[in-house]
């Protein structure tokens, strides 16, 4: 298997299709499309030199655990030293604390080349820039000049600590306690699970950022708040013990922990019971990082399987032999390999602007004017579910049919392609499931300000249309943007009868409302690429547009259906009949 | 760890009340000694097995793997055991020829026992399931000397089967295999050549292993029509069945899976070893044939058996684990959340893949149905129109019920949410075994060209027709008939227009043959699904026929509209731009 950082497609869409220049001016950026090219290029080459070499030993060692002391696969450590030397940490990061200040967006594209060269590696510093946020947005200055510097540096990693055994989801039920300390400190006591990255052997330093309860704090999510808990304070251990780490379906490379925290001392981040709040500042741009990772994976998949496909020889054309001196064919000669590499490419390069568009909203709602902040905050939070929601189970289907083209072939480790299956599994329920996320987009998102956000988008789909509209797409993204905006009414009115409605109908939305978004993203793609129509790679777009409208978005039909079939048929079944015979 | 709970009540159902199980065995005078008592007596024992030895040793297999040392494969720890206590109870000959040895159970019947075998240890069954397909080839098409001295020892499990196919070029191509047979003068041959992907094709489970090989005499014409298939035991058996020498074969290495990994999949070198051709030069693809329709429902049942485990483990997990509030609010007091199965989301995953499972069975009994009509019914009209439907529905079995196996699988996973991620859970298992399911015994993609290329198309659709009209005389409720035909006119449409078009457009099968076979498969438990309402007496049947009319029926419509999409986007790039 081999890694090519698809720079040509990332510059269309930074460039051509999302105008990412006139964006950076409007939020009075430095950066240049020079500079985003300087970057983007030197990331690739660290990425696929350092970090690609290590993904399949990553996997087949994983990390190990002495202890409480864990160690990474061999590489990693190196590669990390590597990584910070190069100053790749402090890309986005405040410039108050030794940051390049450079817009998040660029971060996000940073993450995409290291994260497709190596998903378990990327992560040990992706959590980081989660901590980083935390305590940049919520943390006193106290707490930022002690923790941001090295952070952002990456001579420090974080984690974010919100899972235990009993609560994932329903976060509202952690036990882990804070008892406040004369000086102003706290000091923590619990046990966390999954922890990501929580122990390794690449920095000297993990800041943990951990949701604790104070003493009488009110029950449930309001009564939650944040602290930074360090593994070493003042150069010495701070009472926080890896106890375990998992062994888990892929993504071995990364060092999956449980931590417990034995009278820690932490420092509280922002308000009292407020800790949702702050842990949602992070919590909203790891789930696009989540979405990203779906591209990364759908990446190498679509590389490796349209290498295979074009060498395999298997078979003959149904049209006739197009390969007569070989033995036989080349199996991407064939309609349903062809299937599943188009869809392949649907889903990574439609993922991929999906993933670009949100950045640039966050990049406004970070730093654009104050007019423009609010509702690209709004588009953001209507966009973030669907993004992590959505992209990460089409990229599941994408990174299968790399395996299937591959054959019994792509069943052996060795050929490396089932990790990816693997790794791509733990996208679908970290970060908040995809039932969360589904919940979240109709239950919160859509009906939140009189469903605002989606109108917003609904106009933006109509006005593509408009600018297409002798196109053979315009048709259809309007009758989708009305029968999105239907459904969402229609499914909001239900719910006032019956609370069930919006679970019963929630992952339909959310995959309806990921594949609008989609052809939204694909009509426009089509447009702009048109305007080149000599070029192959541009050609390529506008067929993989008409593949998409002609093969993929049909499914909106099904899921409209199922959304609107409505709750009864999940709910007349009592909890025990759901028993096995 | 997860334990197994042969669904045996479930299967019962299907056999009796849902297919009238006792009134087709008492048309057939082979299957003369069957009846609720004896079946019973049949599907618990197997059902013990399976759960009591079977199951436990399911994880540790997959912990520990298989293990290759210089050409000797062993088994995971336990397996000997286990696999003695399979070979004694019968089971490896439950389908076998009464003649020599084997019990000639009906095969409507021993889908079930294959469900519970594969559901409670993909990995061991593995090792034996080889040789009911090789006892199925040898009995049908080798010659009288060979039957008797190999049947027997198939059947009691001294013996085991393995297929050789699969070289490192060729896999969906077999045209292009290079193993090459020699002849002796004593009318035997040599076969020398590597082979790949040899599930058990060396281990330490039985005595014997008797190979089935695909190879090439000299002068065989050009590709898939010069194949022909020989015999390769691992020792050359004496006349009486003793073993004799051991044979030019050896296991080079075996591989390192994605799962299954309690299964030893071996590349086979076989140099200048003792080969004896069966049925005719030439020939080796047909003999073949005979026992694929047996092979892909078998490997059908597969997806069905590890999507039953998943099941059980996620709607008991569901029960038990609290989190958040239900909408309806808190449903019990004194407590801090409810038990997730109030969830609508997780009740969704639930009911589908209890819809897909029961479907599932359901769908390979009857398939299992049309096997003993096409072989045992008195009728020859009966028998050749089981036959018809046998080839009509089997590429469908197999595809359609591995893919939903995938499918539910992972729906079981992900109701564990992050626990379904941590290997000692169990679940994540099931999804990596599964997945070979649609790749091994003729990939999906394959079974979908099978059954719209060569099936459908052959008879202008005819036969889809006739299942159709069959399907349209049986009883269901009212509430599902308006659907149901909907469904049906739909497909019947669809298959119409398929064989209009595909004359003028050589890619058209096979651009759309896999959402065909999709279809087909969602229109069929539809139909399932409404009769399995129709003669149950509880409610649980109807509230799952109501969860998939609703819910899971609908992607029918998006299938179709892909399907009629037609070639044009798949084909119109050029190689080269992808």
């Amino acid at each position: 298997m081999d890694y090519r950082t698809p720079l040509r497609d990332m510059r269309f869409l930074i460039n051509d299709v999302l105008d990412f220049e006139d964006h950076y001016e409007a939020i009075e950026s430095d950066a240049s499309g020079e500079l985003v090219d300087t970057v983007l290029e030197q990331c690739a080459r660290f990425a696929e030199n350092e970090l690609f070499p290590l993904r399949a030993s990553g996997d087949k060692t994983g990390c190990s655990w002495n202890e409480g002391v864990v160690s990474t696969p061999a590489g990693f450590a190196e590669a990390y030293a590597t990584y910070v030397q190069g100053g790749w940490p402090s890309i986005a990061g405040n410039p108050a604390f030794g940051g390049q200040g450079l817009p998040r967006s660029i971060s996000l594209w940073v993450e995409e080349i290291m994260a497709s060269a190596n998903m378990a590696w990327t992560m040990y510093g992706s959590l980081s820039r989660a901590a980083i946020n935390a305590i940049d947005s919520h943390g006193s200055d106290e707490l930022k000049a002690t923790f941001l510097p090295r952070l952002i540096s990456g001579e420090w990693t974080g984690t974010m600590c919100l899972t235990e055994p009993h609560c994932g989801s329903d976060v509202g039920l952690l036990n882990t306690r804070a008892e406040p300390h004369a000086d102003g400190s706290y000091r923590i006591t619990g046990t966390k699970i999954f922890i990501s990255s929580g122990d390794h052997d690449l920095a000297e330093n993990i800041v943990h950022l951990v949701l604790a309860r104070l003493p009488d704090s009110p029950a449930g999510t309001k009564g939650i708040s944040l602290f930074v808990v360090p593994k070493i304070l003042n150069s010495e251990p701070n009472g926080v013990v890896c106890g375990a780490i998992e062994d888990k379906m892929g993504i071995h490379g990364n060092a999956t922990c449980m931590l417990h925290f034995e009278d820690s001392c932490g420092y509280l981040v922002g308000h009292a019971n407020d800790g949702m709040r702050c842990m949602f500042t992070m919590m909203n741009e790891a789930r696009i990082l989540v979405g990203t990772q779906g591209v990364c994976l759908m990446e190498l998949g679509y590389q490796a399987s349209l290498q295979y496909a074009s060498e395999r020889l298997q078979m003959r054309s149904a049209s006739g032999p197009k390969s007569p001196d070989q033995p036989a064919d080349p199996i991407l000669v064939h309609p349903d390999i062809r299937r599943m590499l188009l869809t392949q490419k649907a889903f990574l390069e439609g993922g991929r602007v999906m993933t670009y568009f949100a950045a640039q909203l966050s990049d406004i709602a970070d730093r654009g004017a104050d007019e423009n902040r609010a509702s690209a905050e709004r588009l953001l939070d209507l966009m973030t579910p669907i993004v992590k929601g959505f992209v990460t189970e089409t990229a599941f289907e994408a990174v299968n049919h790399a395996l299937q083209i591959y054959g019994g072939h792509g069943f052996i480790r060795e050929t490396g392609v089932e990790q990816l299956v693997r790794d791509a599994r733990i996208t679908l329920i970290y970060e908040g499931t995809t039932q969360i996320q589904a919940l979240d987009l109709l239950g919160r998102k859509v009906v939140m300000n009189q469903g605002q956000a989606l109108m917003g988008f609904l106009e933006m789909i109509r006005a593509e249309a408009d600018l297409q509209s002798d196109g053979p797409f315009a048709g259809k993204l309007r009758e989708l943007a009305d029968q999105w905006g239907e459904l969402a009414l229609g499914l909001g009115g239900k719910a006032v009868g019956d609370a069930d409605e919006i679970g019963a109908a929630s992952v339909d939305f959310l995959m309806y409302s990921g594949y609008v978004t989609m052809a939204y993203f694909w009509a426009r793609i089509a447009r702009i690429a048109k305007i080149h129509e000599d070029d192959e790679f541009m050609r390529g777009k506008v067929k993989t547009a008409q593949f998409f409208f002609d093969r993929l978005l049909p499914r909106t039909d099904a899921h409209y259906r199922a959304a609107l079939a409505g709750a009864d048929s999940l709910m007349d079944v009592s909890a025990n009949e759901f028993g096995h015979h | 760890m997860l334990r197994y709970t042969p669904p045996e009540k479930d299967i019962e159902f299907v056999l009796y009340d849902l297919f009238d199980a006792e009134t087709e065995w008492a048309q057939i005078p082979a299957f003369g000694s069957f009846d609720r008592g004896t079946v019973g007596a049949i599907l618990t024992e197997c059902g013990k097995l399976a759960s009591d030895v079977m199951a436990p040793l399911s994880q540790s297999s997959d912990e520990e793997g298989a293990h290759w040392d210089n050409g000797v494969v062993t088994a995971p720890e336990g397996f000997k055991d286990a696999y003695d206590a399979l070979a004694a109870g019968g089971w490896l000959g439950v389908s076998g020829n009464p003649a020599f040895g084997g019990q000639g159970l009906p095969k409507m019947l021993t889908v079930s026992l294959e469900e519970m075998f594969w559901g409670a240890n993909t990995n061991l069954w593995l090792y034996a399931t080889l040789t009911v397909g090789a006892a199925i080839c040898v009995d049908a098409h080798a010659d009288e000397v060979t039957r008797r001295l190999y049947l027997p020892k198939f059947y009691s499990g001294a013996w085991t089967g393995a297929m050789a196919l699969t070289e490192a070029h060729a896999g969906t191509d077999l045209g292009l295999i290079r193993t090459r047979a020699i002849p002796r003068p004593d009318g035997s041959y040599r076969i020398t050549g590597t082979k790949i992907f040899i599930t058990s094709g060396e281990h330490d489970l039985a005595e014997n292993i008797v190979h089935l090989v695909l190879a090439k005499l000299p002068d065989a014409p050009g590709g898939s029509r010069g194949i022909s298939l020989f015999l390769v035991p691992k020792y050359l058996p004496r006349d009486d069945g003793s073993l004799g020498d051991r044979n030019g074969l050896e296991s080079v290495s075996i591989e390192h899976k994605m799962g299954v990994k309690g299964s030893a999949t071996s590349v086979i070198s076989y140099t200048d070893a003792t080969a004896y051709l069966i049925g005719e030069p030439n020939q080796g693809l047909a003999c073949m044939f005979t026992m694929m329709n047996y092979e892909r429902l078998s490997v059908g049942i597969q997806g069905l058996g590890l999507a039953e485990r998943a099941y059980q483990a996620s709607s008991s997990y569901a029960k038990e684990r609290v989190q958040g509030r239900v909408p309806e609010g808190p449903q019990a007091e004194n407590t801090d959340a409810d038990a997730i199965v109030g969830h609508p989301d997780v009740r969704r995953m639930l009911l589908t893949q209890r819809a897909y499972n029961e479907g599932g069975r359901a769908f390979s009994t009857y398939v299992g149905l049309q096997l003993d009509l096409a072989k045992y019914a008195s009728d020859g009209k009966v028998r050749e129109k089981a036959s018809r439907f046998v080839d009509l529905l089997t590429p469908v079995a197999k595809a359609f019920i591995t893919d939903r196996g995938l499918e539910c699988t992972l729906l079981g996973q992900q109701v564990f949410g992050g626990h379904g991620y941590i290997r000692e859970w169990g679940v994540e298992q099931l999804v990596r075994d599964v997945r070979i399911a649609q790749i091994y015994e003729g990939a999906n993609g394959i079974q979908a060209l099978d059954l719209v290329g060569r099936k459908v198309l052959r008879d202008g659709g005819a036969t889809v027709v006739e299942l159709i009209d069959d399907i349209r005389q049986t009883e269901v409720p009212e509430q599902y008939t308006a659907p149901l035909d909907e469904a049906l006119v739909a497909w019947q449409e669809v298959t119409r227009w398929l064989c209009d078009k595909a004359p003028s457009d050589s890619n058209l099968p096979g651009a759309a043959s896999v959402d065909y076979l999709d279809m087909t498969g969602h229109v069929l438990y539809a139909w399932l699904w409404a009769r399995m309402a129709g003669v149950s007496d509880s409610k649980d049947k109807r509230y799952v026929a109501d969860y998939y009319f609703a819910k899971l029926l609908p992607r029918y419509f998006a299938l179709e509209a892909s399907i009629r999409g037609g070639s044009e986007s798949l084909m119109e790039p050029s190689s080269n731009w992808f």
